[in-house]
């Protein structure tokens, strides 16, 4: 229907005024579109409101068929069409007007004149099909249109393209009407077809309709086939075809045909697009062909077909027949065949009726269509009622006459009241044609219920046994329908048996009820628990895999008590199952981020998405947690690297148990892996490794560090561990230690208010790990030690000693630090350079700068200690007085580094700038401005100590040149007495000694007389013989200060032998004997010549007690 | 009647929401007989995040749609245009329609992807035939975004245009396309369809 037609009408005037005003206005107007809509108005008031009109108007509506606008035209080709659908008796008169818009030369009415052609010869058809008498009209109508077709048909060979497919359209409907329909499928309600079309059609044989419908088919798909096809009468023809192919099954073959030969020979002439096109139409139409029942024999090739369009197999298998289908056309085929012979049977019986028939009946023409022909039969059949055939008739019936009368017989029986035999056989005659009717239209199958109206019927005529015999008839016609249907029945009982159960088994299941959930939860328990008791045989049997995908996915999609039973079962056997946790976990890890979308049966929208997933992880921890033995270690770092996702609650497991010290290195060396080898949450472990590394526990913390410290070297960490290094060592300045080192974690869980040494090296002990691997961080060391509490520097001080040890001296940023030594930091300075020089000679670098530090900057004497060996030895002798005063323990340790002898780890001999004589002697020689006395005698007393050191041999050595100096050194009768004290056997030595003291008139120097008369109280008897030698007022001085020598040396010169006693003079004698000194020998100081003897002796004495030290002559 | 307006044109894409729409409005504008039809079972439009779309039935309103994702999230829809384009169809036509339940009839069917040319062959063959009137079917692949559909409605107005100029469209559509192909470079499938 055109959309616009207007519907609107002026109420004021007659229809048929309308018309005629419309139609003037159309013929003379020049406007197309006024003329269009008129007679589109037009249009509607004959055909729809006034039909009556038609007959008036139609030739004047028909004349605008040749009206030089081509619209105006086409809408005519409109009206054709609507106007044959409806009124086909009008059809003669259009059909030449058709015939003339068809060859129009305007393609556009062209088309819609070929449009109008399909329904038009579709409406005759049908039109000369329901007509009880074919007119001569009719007769003519049908040629021409005859003529049409063949005029369509070569009209498939126009140039123009849109004519072509409307030509194609048009016998893609001659096929479709002149064709018989698949009797399997259902019919279609507006559906024309060959069955419909009555046998006594004279004008159009069924045969000759088929004929041509086949010999169109067969241009059809030659068409199809022909290689300069344009793209859309190709694509036309295809749907055509596929539409013949489903709509008359019996084309299928063919139309599968060709449509293969296309596929494989497409028309060159297309273009790229226009090939892609037309494969994607034949791969829909290939689809819905496949979809099609009657392909199913075909439906292997079909599917190859697809295949090489490019169609994906499992979009074929969805389209693919079942086998069931498959199967079941097979065995309706073969029942078709019983079928077709059990019908044949059925039709030897027919021919005997309608043989009795013919032979009472015979019309000229064959039986006409039953319904318009009720009064023609019934007086054929009445003209042609034989003694004969009456006759028999009755016998027939005979047997079905009821024995007694029945009640409705009784009732409505009544004779006829005339005689006259013509009009009964009228009667007769119309009841048999009812009877024939009727037994026609319900095709010999009628019920009971109204067999009884109809013997009623009869039995209400006289010629009773004609109902009779027409009953028995049909009743033995039922029968053997019965039988036959009994037989194919039975022929096919087997397969029937067989579909039925079938069919049973499918009602089961709808008739079965669901169970109750806790018993369908129980199953479904039962059911796992079994595929879990199959793991040996699941590995056995080399599906494994398959097993665990399924353990898998029932533990991340099914209810709680599943995962449970799974787990349980994991758990149990850590060591073989953790292949199946690990595919557990990444199942769920793969439901975490969405990437499989299934419905997950247990989860609850309140919990976290990741609930499930951790607490799997952390499940399986605590179970390999549990495990003794040396596996757990291995599946646990299994489980960490292996796991897709660690969750924060399973690095805090794996925190917890690698503060653990019984579980040893194992799970800090997977913390470290852990950072390693997974970039993404490196940060997250390496936290927990470098909180390790502020342990209370010394064994965890050394390892952590240790860990660190190698994890330090890998250029993305390095700045993020010395960063935290260096906040820790931040912390030290603090005046107590921050609450974040102590905790469960940090293996301190009570808080305390001082730094100790646990809680210093927290912070330090990183810091200091680090220092070996990147000597540049002393300088902040050194910074922040300035800031430090005194407790906390000396902790510090302790524990820096290992690592600036290994540091090493050479050390450049060692160096620049003592180069700029912060202010406050001198104790650690100092402290390093002690510690590096403990056990090596300093460096001459390290010398070198402490000697700038000293002299520049800062001058406490104790930078020096170090370095002591490596300064020169004018330095050593200018720092010594400054030296001796520092805390006696230092000077001790000093003296050590100077003297001691020690080898150092090389082997080389250390050497000293100063020998121990030489100190000795610069000890001696301190002025007293700079140092005090007492100092320098506790100094010299230290030195004494040593005894391995200052031997006997040293000791004399400093005497001796102490003797040569002047003046003498205060010390040195201190000195003399120590030794002598420390080697008695130097009585000797100390005898000459005192001997040249006395000439180098000792008495002068106060200090040196004292000790001197000391000495010589002390070595009395020896020093007798150098007593006598002073002079006799130092005598008289000496004895005064010591009064108990003068006692023994009396004695002793009493037992001087005569000769002896003259060599002493009378003087010291005098002085000796307690006589008052001559005073005139004061200035005596030249020992006499009588002293050579003794002083042989004495040196005979001395060299009896020891050998004289070497150099000493 | 001018050659434009004789033809009538149905753009059909999946919601008729985004691409179809913005053919729609392109085209009425220039003049066409034009329709506009989405072919999908619902509505869909995106939502605030990808597996979350929001999903409505053909029957529902522009209108409606638009107030509906007004209150959902203003911004993030004012943001990412859905709001706009909802505002722009709504003044167009009152809400989206189906192509398979359309009873209209018309000389050229546009889409914008394949699926969905697919879906309207399927949708014709289904359907018993009538009168064989002829009707042209073209797939011209456009993405579903706000610039892409811009750019697609040019391209269908320019292909709407020449197809109108057309005096026997039947026999000059394959030139007329191959034309337009080699010209926007754009492969185009095309078939013919009958009422």
């Amino acid at each position: 229907m055109d959309p616009r037609i207007h519907r609107r009408v002026e109420p004021e005037k007659s229809a048929g005024d309308m018309v005629v005003e419309w139609l003037n206005e159309a013929s003379i107007c020049g406007n197309e579109a006024v003329k269009v809509q008129n007679l589109c108005k037009t249009q509607e008031i004959l055909l729809n409101k006034e039909p009556l009109l038609l007959n008036m108007y139609l030739d004047e509506m028909l004349q605008f068929a040749i009206d030089r606008n081509a619209e105006v035209r086409k809408t005519i080709a409109g009206f054709i069409e609507d106007l044959g659908e409806k009124k086909p008796e009008v059809i003669p008169r259009i059909i030449l007007v058709l015939i003339r818009l068809i060859t129009d030369p305007t393609p556009v009415v062209a088309k819609r004149a070929l449009r109008a052609s399909g329904r038009i010869l579709r409406a005759t058809l049908k039109w000369a099909a329901s007509a009880p008498i074919v007119t001569p009209d009719m007769e003519n109508a049908w040629a021409q249109i005859s003529g049409l077709k063949i005029q369509i048909i070569n009209m498939i060979d126009s140039d123009n393209d849109g004519i072509r497919t409307q030509a194609l359209k048009f016998l893609e409907g001659v096929v479709l009407i002149q064709t018989y329909p698949d009797p399997d499928s259902p019919k279609k309600p507006d559906d024309f077809s060959l069955e419909d079309v009555p046998l006594t059609l004279k004008i159009a044989r069924r045969r000759k309709l088929e004929e041509e419908a086949n010999h169109v088919m067969d241009l059809l798909i030659k068409f199809y086939g022909s290689p300069h096809v344009s793209s859309v009468n190709l694509i036309t023809c295809m749907g055509s075809l596929s539409l013949i192919a489903k709509m008359r099954p019996q084309f299928m073959p063919n139309v599968i045909q060709a449509m293969q030969r296309l596929q494989s020979d497409l028309p060159p002439t297309l273009s790229d697009s226009q090939v892609t096109s037309v494969q994607k139409q034949l791969k829909l139409t290939l689809f819905s062909l496949l979809k099609h029942p009657a392909s199913i024999e075909y439906a292997q090739p079909l599917a190859r077909q697809l295949t090489q369009l490019g169609c994906k197999e499992t979009e074929i298998l969805k389209y693919f027949p079942k086998p069931e289908d498959i199967k079941k056309v097979k065995k309706r085929q073969q029942e078709n065949v019983a079928a077709a012979i059990a019908a044949k049977k059925a039709r030897i019986e027919i021919p005997v009726m309608s043989a009795e028939e013919s032979e009472a009946v015979p019309l000229p023409v064959p039986p006409p269509k039953l319904p318009d022909l009720i009064e023609l039969s019934d007086t054929f059949i009445s003209e042609r009622l034989s003694v004969e055939i009456a006759t028999e008739l009755v016998m027939d019936s005979m047997a079905w006459v009821p024995d007694t009368m029945t009640s409705i017989f009784q009732r409505e029986y009544q004779p006829t009241a005339t005689t006259d035999i013509t009009k009964q056989r009228q009667v007769i005659g119309k009841l048999l044609a009812v009877q024939i009717k009727q037994a026609k239209a319900k095709k010999i199958k009628s019920d009971s219920k109204e067999v009884d109206i109809v013997m009623e019927d009869l039995i209400k005529n006289p010629s009773i046994t004609v109902a009779e015999v027409k009953r028995e008839r049909k009743r033995e016609k039922d029968r053997e329908k019965e039988q036959q249907a009994k037989a194919s029945l039975e022929a096919h009982e087997k397969s029937l048996a067989k579909a039925r159960s079938r069919l049973k088994s499918l009602k089961l299941s709808e008739v079965t009820k669901p169970l109750l959930k806790d018993a369908r939860d129980k199953m479904l328990l039962m059911a796992v628990n079994r595929i879990l008791a199959t793991e040996k045989s699941g590995i056995l049997g080399g599906v494994s895999n398959t097993r665990m995908k399924i353990l898998t996915t029932l533990a991340a999609t099914f209810n709680p008590y599943v995962k449970e039973a799974i787990l349980r079962h994991i758990t149990e056997d850590m060591r073989t199952r953790l292949e199946l946790a690990l595919c557990w976990l990444y199942e769920e890890y793969a439901l975490l981020q969405g990437f499989q979308r299934r419905t997950i049966l247990c989860s609850k929208p309140t919990e976290a998405p990741h609930q499930a997933y951790n607490f799997l992880l952390c499940t399986l921890v605590s179970a390999i947690d549990t495990i003794p033995g040396k596996d757990r270690d291995g599946l646990l770092a299994r489980l960490y690297l292996e796991a897709p996702l660690i969750t924060e609650d399973a690095v805090e497991a794996l925190k917890t148990v690698s503060s653990e010290e019984s579980r040893g290195l194992a799970p800090l060396q997977l913390l470290k892996e852990l950072v390693v080898r997974r970039p993404t949450k490196q940060l997250i472990f390496l936290n927990v490794l470098l909180c390790h590394t502020g342990h209370e526990n010394s064994m965890i913390r050394e390892n952590a560090i240790q860990l660190v410290v190698q994890l330090y070297g890998r250029s993305e960490l390095c700045k993020l561990i010395e960063e935290y290094a260096v906040l820790y060592l931040g912390f030290l300045r603090l005046p107590s230690p921050p609450e974040i080192v102590f905790g469960q974690d940090r293996g301190r869980p009570q808080i305390e208010d001082n730094w100790t040494e646990s809680t210093t090296r927290a912070c330090l002990s990183l810091y200091l790990a680090l220092l070996t691997e990147h000597h540049i961080l002393i300088h902040e060391l050194a910074r922040v030690y300035t800031s430090m509490s005194a407790d906390v520097k000396r902790i510090v001080l302790r524990l820096v000693e290992s690592p600036v040890r290994t540091l090493g001296m050479a050390s450049p940023q060692l160096l620049e630090l003592v180069e700029n030594c912060p202010k406050g930091a001198e104790t650690l300075i100092t402290r390093i350079i002690h510690i590096l020089t403990e056990k090596a000679p300093p460096s001459a670098e390290l010398v070198a700068r402490v000697r700038e530090l000293y002299q520049t900057r800062v001058s406490d004497v104790r930078f020096l200690i170090p370095v002591l060996n490596g300064l020169s030895k004018k330095e050593v002798i200018a720092a010594l007085p400054k030296l001796i005063k520092l805390n006696p323990i230092v000077v001790k340790e000093v003296f050590n580094k100077l003297l001691m002898t020690h080898n150092n780890d090389s082997g080389i001999p250390h050497t000293s700038p100063v020998t121990p004589a030489e100190l000795l002697i610069a000890l001696h020689n301190i002025e007293s401005s700079k140092a005090e006395l007492k100092t320098v005698i506790k100094a010299t007393s230290l030195c004494f100590a040593e005894k391995q050191i200052f031997t006997q041999e040293i000791v004399a050595v400093v005497m001796q040149q102490l003797m040569d100096m002047t003046p003498l050194p205060t010390l040195l009768m201190r000195t003399v007495i120590q030794s002598l004290s420390l080697y008695p056997r130097l009585s000797g030595f100390v005898m000459n000694i005192l001997q040249r003291l006395i000439l180098k008139q000792v008495w002068k120097q106060p200090k040196v007389w004292e000790g001197f008369v000391k000495c010589c109280e002390r070595t009395q008897p020896q020093s007798f013989a150098v007593i006598l030698q002073l002079p006799p007022a130092q005598l008289i001085e000496a004895l005064k200060m010591a009064p108990n020598i003068r006692g023994p040396l009396v004695s002793h010169v009493e037992s001087f032998a005569d000769n002896q006693k003259a060599h002493i003079p009378q003087s010291i004698m005098d002085v000796i004997k307690g006589k008052p000194p001559i005073l005139m020998h004061d200035d005596f100081d030249i020992a006499p010549p009588g002293d050579f003897p003794i002083e042989r002796q004495d040196s005979a004495d001395f060299e009896n007690l020891e050998p004289a030290p070497p150099g000493l002559d | 009647m001018p050659a434009s307006n004789s033809i009538s044109v149905a753009v059909i894409c999946s919601s008729n929401m985004n691409r179809s729409m913005e053919a729609h409005a392109f085209l009425s504008k220039k003049g066409f007989n034009v329709k506009s039809f989405g072919t999908g079972d619902k509505v869909k439009l995106p939502g605030n995040a990808p597996d979350r779309p929001n999903i409505y039935d053909f029957g529902t309103t522009y209108e409606d749609i638009y107030n509906d994702l007004l209150t959902k999230d203003k911004q993030y829809y004012t943001q990412n245009g859905l709001l706009h384009m909802l505002d722009r169809n709504r003044r167009i036509k009152s809400k989206p329609e189906r192509f398979q339940l359309s009873k209209d009839k018309f000389d050229i069917l546009i889409t914008c992807e394949e699926r969905v040319y697919d879906q309207v062959i399927e949708c014709m063959e289904s359907r018993s035939q009538e009168d064989n009137q002829t009707a042209h079917l073209i797939n011209i692949d456009i993405q579903d975004n706000h610039e892409e559909a811009t750019v697609g409605s040019f391209l269908i107005c320019e292909l709407v245009s020449v197809l109108a100029n057309s005096d026997d469209l039947d026999n000059d559509i394959d030139e007329l396309l191959h034309e337009f192909e080699s010209k926007f470079d754009k492969s185009i499938l095309h078939t013919v369809l009958f009422y």
